[in-house]
């Protein structure tokens, strides 16, 4: 069981404050459950495959598409990016609490999907356990936030780590180079020295054959 | 004291007419086996130097060597010598390595034959042989940068793998502040291309200067308008390129062209 919960404003009433916990097994597509709560109210419902594809096949809309749709609506919250909108009226007499989202457009705006929820009984079961559910995501997030960031000091220290050694050897490697050059032109040069004193040589026995 | 080596078996005549004297011996070879390995090849044995000895046998040295080196008249040799002559069942020339000191003549023949360092003037070298002849080497001086990249020209030796970067003075763009090598940014793969850089021959320098050929760049781009600014200020132009062109350089294993790398 997967859920998601994100904080809504409906259109009709900017000020307040809902909060929108969506609720699936294993994909959105093959239904979800909605709690809605202002704090203090609560409102349950459910949302089965069959109606998903109604919904879709009357906005003549490919049915993969209006999930996406329904994804970024409930369950991303782009609505702070006003893309969604959401409208909640309360019916208190039925206890009922009619919810409906909206894809926002620049001329005008097309309706993802609408409906009925039922007041639950207990409003406050509902809140402590969305508060439960975000403090074991809270606690989650701090455990995972704590290893990554051990696995980043270690990748860090292993990296520093190399890079010494990477740069022992880069001196090394010049060094050796630095080293070996001068005592080849050293030998070099003494051969050298040993053919220009031939050289000279080889000038002196001519000049003195040219003499006698 | 002098051996018996009346009963010797001669097995080769190699030294015939030569005299020895062993000092000592060495390794799995006493002063003693020497000798008779000596006396097997028709050579003679004395206790003490002599007029007529052709030279002093050493393994290990000790006060009594010392005494004969001070007194400058004989040939001191290694005792790997004799047994490379044994080996060979010849009479090995003798070469600077097994020579633990030389009388004045052998001195001045070997000055004929080898230069300073022992390497033969006429006699091709080997690996090993360089090996010895560099070791003999005790001027520790290290050639800079600039005249390898020389030399290598000279030889055409440039076109190897690992003179990539050969002749080539790179700044690299890790220091927070140009040319202010104490705020450099650690930890960033800059450093990685710069030791790159280095050991494919390049000149690696902390200061942005007249001179520098090339300046290699990460991916923050935030001080290339100052380098640029300081770039008209020179009369050599440098190349500001990405870090890429390090990458791909050693990757083909040659220098590529700077022109698609430049920033």
């Amino acid at each position: 069981m997967e859920k998601t919960l994100i904080r809504i404003h409906p259109v009709s009433d900017p000020e307040a404050v809902y909060f929108l916990q969506v609720s699936w097994e294993k994909d959105v597509s093959s239904g979800f459950g909605i709690i809605l709560t202002d704090g203090e109210r609560a409102w349950t419902g459910t949302v089965s495959e069959a109606e998903i594809s109604r919904e879709a096949a009357d906005m003549e809309m490919n049915r993969e598409k209006y999930v996406e749709e329904l994804k970024k609506a409930l369950i991303l919250g782009e609505e702070s990016a006003g893309k969604y909108n959401f409208t909640v009226s309360v019916d208190e007499e039925n206890a009922q609490c009619h919810f409906s989202y909206e894809r926002n457009l620049r001329d005008g705006s097309f309706r993802l999907g609408s409906l009925k929820l039922q007041k639950v009984p207990c409003p406050a079961d509902v809140v402590r356990e969305l508060i439960g559910y975000c403090l074991d995501c809270l606690g989650g997030l701090q455990v995972k936030n704590e290893h990554l960031q051990k696995e980043n000091e270690r990748l860090f220290c292993d990296l520093s780590d190399v890079e010494k050694r990477l740069e022992k050897c880069v001196e090394a490697k010049e060094e050796l180079e630095g080293d070996l050059y001068n005592r080849f032109v050293l030998v070099l040069n003494e051969k050298k020295m040993k053919i220009r004193n031939l050289q000279k040589l080889l000038n002196e026995a001519k000049e003195s054959a040219v003499d006698t | 004291k002098a051996p018996d080596l009346s009963n010797v078996n001669k097995v080769s005549s190699m030294f015939e007419d030569v005299e020895f004297c062993v000092m000592t011996g060495m390794g799995r070879y006493s002063k003693s086996e020497l000798e008779s390995r000596i006396a097997e090849c028709g050579g003679s044995v004395v206790q003490n130097p002599g007029p007529d000895t052709y030279c002093v046998i050493v393994g290990a040295e000790n006060v009594r060597v010392k005494n004969i080196i001070a007194s400058n008249k004989y040939d001191v040799v290694k005792a790997e010598w004799l047994l490379q002559c044994f080996q060979s069942k010849m009479l090995v020339p003798w070469q600077p390595a097994f020579m633990i000191h030389m009388s004045p003549e052998t001195r001045e023949h070997f000055a004929r034959e080898y230069d300073c360092y022992g390497d033969s003037y006429t006699a091709d070298t080997d690996v090993a042989q360089l090996k010895e002849v560099f070791s003999r080497v005790k001027d520790n001086k290290k050639m800079p940068l600039d005249l390898i990249a020389e030399l290598e020209e000279r030889y055409s030796w440039n076109s190897c793998k690992l003179c990539i970067f050969r002749g080539n003075t790179i700044y690299v763009d890790y220091y927070a502040i140009i040319n202010k090598p104490s705020t450099k940014i650690h930890g960033t793969r800059l450093s990685i291309r710069a030791l790159e850089l280095r050991f494919y021959g390049a000149k690696v320098v902390p200061l942005l200067e007249e001179g520098v050929s090339h300046v290699v760049i990460g991916e923050d781009h935030s001080r290339v308008k100052e380098m640029k600014a300081l770039r008209r200020m020179f009369g050599k132009k440098f190349k500001i390129v990405s870090e890429l062109w390090v990458t791909e350089s050693v990757k083909e294993g040659v220098p590529k062209n700077e022109t698609q790398f430049l920033i």
